[in-house]
């Protein structure tokens, strides 16, 4: 048994003292800084990457990748209190946890979030550990074409997202798309609705939409009327824990969720950041009560939360096997293991196994010690709730402030969190859904770009997105996604659209 | 409820829309379109802003056909003090330095809520700056400037 | 408008107050920053916080590296180019902020000799041509054949970067036309070599040198106008190609106006850091040269890299905004 050999290396790696604790270090550290609000995974591992510098190369990455699995669970905790993702993935579990929270449930969906994505998290390292090499050799089978179908894929599903008019859904993900599109055009250096502004060449900063249309609108909704008795959050909070309900609930939101993560987190180039949205599609899609969601549905926090977590465990594979990043936060880490004199690529996992098991391993560890840490402060985190709201939002507003700065040290990120803080507001006042908006962001920039190179490589033949078989599996999935969120639409007329928009 | 038989929130979000997809659509025409094989950078882009100004258009249109909602309030104190927030940040993080900006930011930001009187506000700036410089600056180690060259120090 | 002058008069008025003071201490009396005008974890990014930390030790004050990433370095360039010109702010340059952003971009945010006063050359980076090893082609004369026979494209790292230029240099000295597939970045651009959706990948040696030793890319050549140590059995494209010669380089550079003798301390601590042995052999590692420079040496380094690059980037048809 190679792999049983291969995971003792590891585990004695992982589980020397040294490294137990830098492990600890970090999913600490990253919780503790996820948890800030504005403040998700990318931002915190810019901060903190330059104290791993001085440490050794595996201590240094272990500790990295506890950063990064720790502010992910960060960043949800605060998507869950007080509507406040700091990351795309974050983005989908505000939408059910945050109204669970309201309901009085934080601490039941902090605690589904906990073990989902533990759960999550031991199975995608098991599959790391397995099927690593394998995986990679498909994931280099997806070319433009075949990347260009996957987010057509991710955009049908994105309408899955919205709990109220398709049509207004629609118009959020195009509006995204534009969004997503400002900045230079990579083809041909031409800056995009910049305004002539040089700090937004490269783009508008997701943190800065996401602290907006989010977090912001929220504020503001809440600062409406203040003179009434209504608290922003039920102030009995009821069962902390899940009840028996709840976990049968989870159960098969937290499978499907591990199974859609760990594959679409592989795929270098974005594959990942749809893995929380493709499973919140599908859980809404299966269940038998498609109207909970956006409501506070269990499903909807529990797949989601399991299937990024799942995705942040895979999107090692491509950056241990090929040394190539799959988002920010894998570029990162290979600039610490080029500082500290490892040559990333195929090549680490023969001339440095201690390295690459030693990394699966106290991937593990690190999954576990977040839930035996997290299960204890969810007491913690849901009296914060307690906290009189005039206190707590001039708190977010400053943190807010300081995590978009962090990222990229540009002042004019911040401007833009005022604009879209003032667009998300009006937003949800004419009642449309921040969360398609931010899906189109995302993706918007992969969609065009994947498109014109696929273009450009097939001689301007567009026959290359049917022709490319697994192009045209997604194509096809894409269609039959489409007719399953349209037909129910028509069938059931526009009176059911009417009465979802009002919740 | 009004009476009327149109929804007022729609027509506007039908406008706003429209709106929005005018601005990036006139935005777009000083772009290069191209072909479809040498995409310009102005293909997507244009072919969005027309997706989203149908769009725009079904909204509104659907709009004359339903029965209104009220609006709700609007937290203009909110709008007045919370959006400046970030902005203020923004301007003077570099020149005031971390600490006095900061210190302003959430001074400003607290002001929202009519519920905050003066003092508490005072105490509230004081200690998220305390907080704030200790672990993003003294422990995290980010090369911000505690105080700016603007100060006469 | 307001809030601009508001702080130029401030600024003018501190540093007026400042400086009487700042004459009579001993440079360096706080902590330095060195602006990385690219994100956290990239080949500059690397090589500037190993200089950063030893020069810190020769200094006796922290070099505190900040990364301001953004527009192809410009945004980092030019907000250095703006700082005081006391040598507490200074710039990890490279060739596309000083060489050619400032020939593409039609919207100069800096100048690139004017603004800056060079501080010292500090490391050449060769750049390698690779292929994916199913495209038959085993030296740079076949893959030059196979590209007046057939269409192809390479991958790089972005439009405008020097590996883009390379590659375009490439191109016009050969006679031949393969398409430019840019990527963001040199991550993704790498990956779809390696699954041979793209065939030719202009691309670092370092980041690259993985790949080459397990068999994963086939090298062809590389861009320096010498083999490099690292890899000598990969030819240069000079061999083929005379006079074919790009790499990319990284110097500091502190704004203009700062103190001859500041900018010779900073220099003297550039040069104790590249002399360091850890240095010395963590940037044989990743096949980078170390060329410690003087002040003069880099300034005319500068000129005749703009030189070089100004007929590649007219006859590439390049130009950003």
């Amino acid at each position: 048994m190679e792999l049983l050999s291969n995971l003792g290396l590891g585990f004695s790696v992982a589980g020397s003292f040294a490294n137990l604790a830098f492990c600890l270090i970090g999913a600490i550290l990253g919780t503790l800084i996820g948890v800030l609000p504005g403040i998700g995974a990318t931002a915190t591992i810019a901060m903190l990457l330059p104290i791993t510098f001085q440490l050794e190369p595996v201590s240094s990455l272990i500790m990295l990748a506890g950063i990064y699995y720790g502010a992910q669970y960060g960043g949800s905790t605060t998507a869950i209190l007080i509507n406040m993702p700091g990351e795309s993935s974050s983005a989908v579990t505000a939408i059910d946890g945050y109204q669970m929270a309201r309901k009085g449930r934080a601490g039941a969906a902090l605690a589904i979030c906990a073990i989902g994505s533990f759960f999550a998290g031991t199975v995608s390292t098991f599959l790391v550990a397995i099927f690593a090499p394998w995986l990679t050799e498909q994931a280099l089978k997806f070319g433009a074409a075949e990347y260009f179908s996957l987010m057509v894929l991710g955009l049908v599903m994105s309408v899955v997202l919205a709990h109220g008019s398709i049509v207004k859904a629609l118009a959020m993900v195009v509006l995204g798309l534009l969004l997503g599109v400002v900045g230079t055009d990579i083809y041909t250096g031409t800056p995009r609705f910049t305004m002539g502004i040089t700090e937004y060449a490269d783009g508008l900063n997701f943190v800065a939409l996401a602290v907006g249309v989010f977090g912001i609108a929220e504020i503001l909704r809440n600062l409406e009327d203040e003179s009434e008795t209504r608290e922003v959050m039920t102030a009995s909070v009821r069962n902390l824990w899940p009840t028996r309900e709840d976990f049968r609930a989870m159960v098969g939101p937290v499978l499907r969720g591990t199974g859609i993560g760990s594959l679409l987190g592989i795929l270098p180039g974005g594959g990942a950041i749809l893995a929380s949205f493709a499973s919140y599609t599908m859980e809404k899609k299966i269940s038998k009560n498609p109207q909970e969601f956006g409501k506070g549905a269990i499903a909807g926090v529990a797949g989601p939360e399991s299937a990024n977590n799942a995705g942040a465990q895979t999107s090692f594979i491509p950056l241990l096997t090929l040394g190539i990043p799959a988002n920010p936060v894998m570029a990162l880490m290979i600039g610490a293991m080029i500082i500290q004199g490892i040559v990333p690529g195929p090549s680490v996992v023969t001339d440095q196994p201690e390295l690459f098991w030693g990394i699966i391993a106290s991937m593990w560890i690190g999954n576990l010690m977040l839930v035996v840490l997290n299960l204890p402060l969810i007491g913690l985190w849901v009296k914060l709730l307690t906290v009189p709201y005039y206190i707590l939002f001039p708190i977010i507003m400053a943190m807010c402030s300081i995590g978009v700065y962090s990222v990229a040290s540009n002042t004019f990120d911040l401007y833009a969190v005022a604009f879209f803080g003032l667009l998300g507001y009006l937003m949800s006042k004419l009642r449309f859904e921040p969360a398609p908006l931010l899906l189109g962001f995302v993706l918007g920039p992969l969609l065009e770009e994947n498109l014109r190179r696929a273009m450009i490589l097939s001689r301007g033949d567009a026959t290359t997105f049917v022709t490319r078989p697994i192009s045209l599996t997604l194509l096809l999935m894409s269609l039959g996604v489409l007719v399953l969120v349209l037909l129910p639409a028509i069938r059931k007329g526009r009176d059911e659209v009417f009465v979802e928009s009002e919740g | 409820m009004s009476n009327q038989n149109t929804d007022t929130t729609e027509v506007a979000a039908g406008v706003m829309l429209i709106l929005i997809a005018v601005f990036f659509g006139w935005q777009t025409l000083d772009l290069e379109v191209g072909t479809s094989l040498r995409m310009g950078p102005g293909y997507f882009p244009m072919i969005l802003s027309g997706l989203l100004l149908i769009l725009g258009i079904i909204v509104l249109l659907s709009a004359f056909r339903q029965k209104g909602e009220p609006f709700g309030r609007v937290a203009w104190r909110g709008l007045l003090f919370i959006l400046p927030a970030p902005v203020f940040f923004g301007l003077t993080v570099r020149g005031l330095g971390f600490v006095p900006s900061l210190f302003i930011t959430t001074l400003i930001a607290a002001q929202a809520s009519v519920k905050m009187r003066p003092l508490p506000a005072l105490i509230l700036a004081v200690a998220v700056t305390v907080f704030s410089t200790f672990v993003f600056s003294y422990a995290l180690g980010l090369p911000f400037r505690r105080f700016g060259p603007w100060l006469p120090l | 408008m307001t809030i601009k002058l508001t702080r130029r008069l401030l600024l003018g008025a501190t540093l007026a107050l400042g400086f009487a003071g700042a004459a009579l201490a001993e440079f360096p009396d706080r902590p330095v920053t060195l602006v990385i005008p690219f994100a956290a974890g990239g080949s500059t990014d690397v090589v500037g916080r190993i200089v950063a930390d030893k020069m810190s030790a020769a200094l006796g004050q922290q070099v505190i590296v900040q990364n301001v990433g953004g527009a192809g370095g410009s945004l980092g360039a030019g907000q250095v180019a703006k700082a005081d010109p006391d040598g507490y702010t200074i710039l990890m340059g490279t060739v596309a902020t000083h060489a050619l952003n400032p020939l593409i971009l039609k919207q100069k945010p800096y100048d690139p000799v004017a603004d800056f006063a060079p501080v010292s050359l500090l490391v050449l980076v060769p750049n390698v041509l690779a292929v994916n090893p199913e495209l038959p082609v085993n030296n740079v004369q076949e893959l030059i054949d196979l590209a007046k026979k057939e269409p192809l494209s390479y991958a790089s790292s972005g439009n405008g970067t020097p590996l883009h230029l390379s590659g375009a240099l490439f191109n016009s000295m050969a006679g031949i036309e393969i398409t430019h597939i840019p990527y963001k970045g040199s991550g993704p651009a790498l990956t779809d070599v390696l699954g041979n959706q793209v065939p030719i990948i202009f691309d670092n040696l370092p980041s690259t040198s993985g790949h080459l030793k397990s068999g994963k890319l086939k090298a062809l050549g590389v861009t320096t106008a010498e083999r490099a140590p690292s890899f000598p059995d990969i030819p240069a494209i000079a061999e083929t190609l005379p006079g074919y010669e790009t790499y990319s380089w990284n110097a500091l550079f502190a704004p203009a106006g700062t103190p001859p003798e500041v900018v010779t301390k900073l220099n003297e601590a550039a040069k104790t850091a590249m002399a360091d042995p850890d240095v010395i052999k963590q940037m044989d590692g990743f096949s980078t040269t170390i060329v410690a420079s003087s002040p003069e040496e880099l300034a005319e380094h500068v000129k005749a890299e703009m030189a070089k690059w100004e007929p590649v980037v007219r006859e590439a048809n390049v130009s950003l905004d």
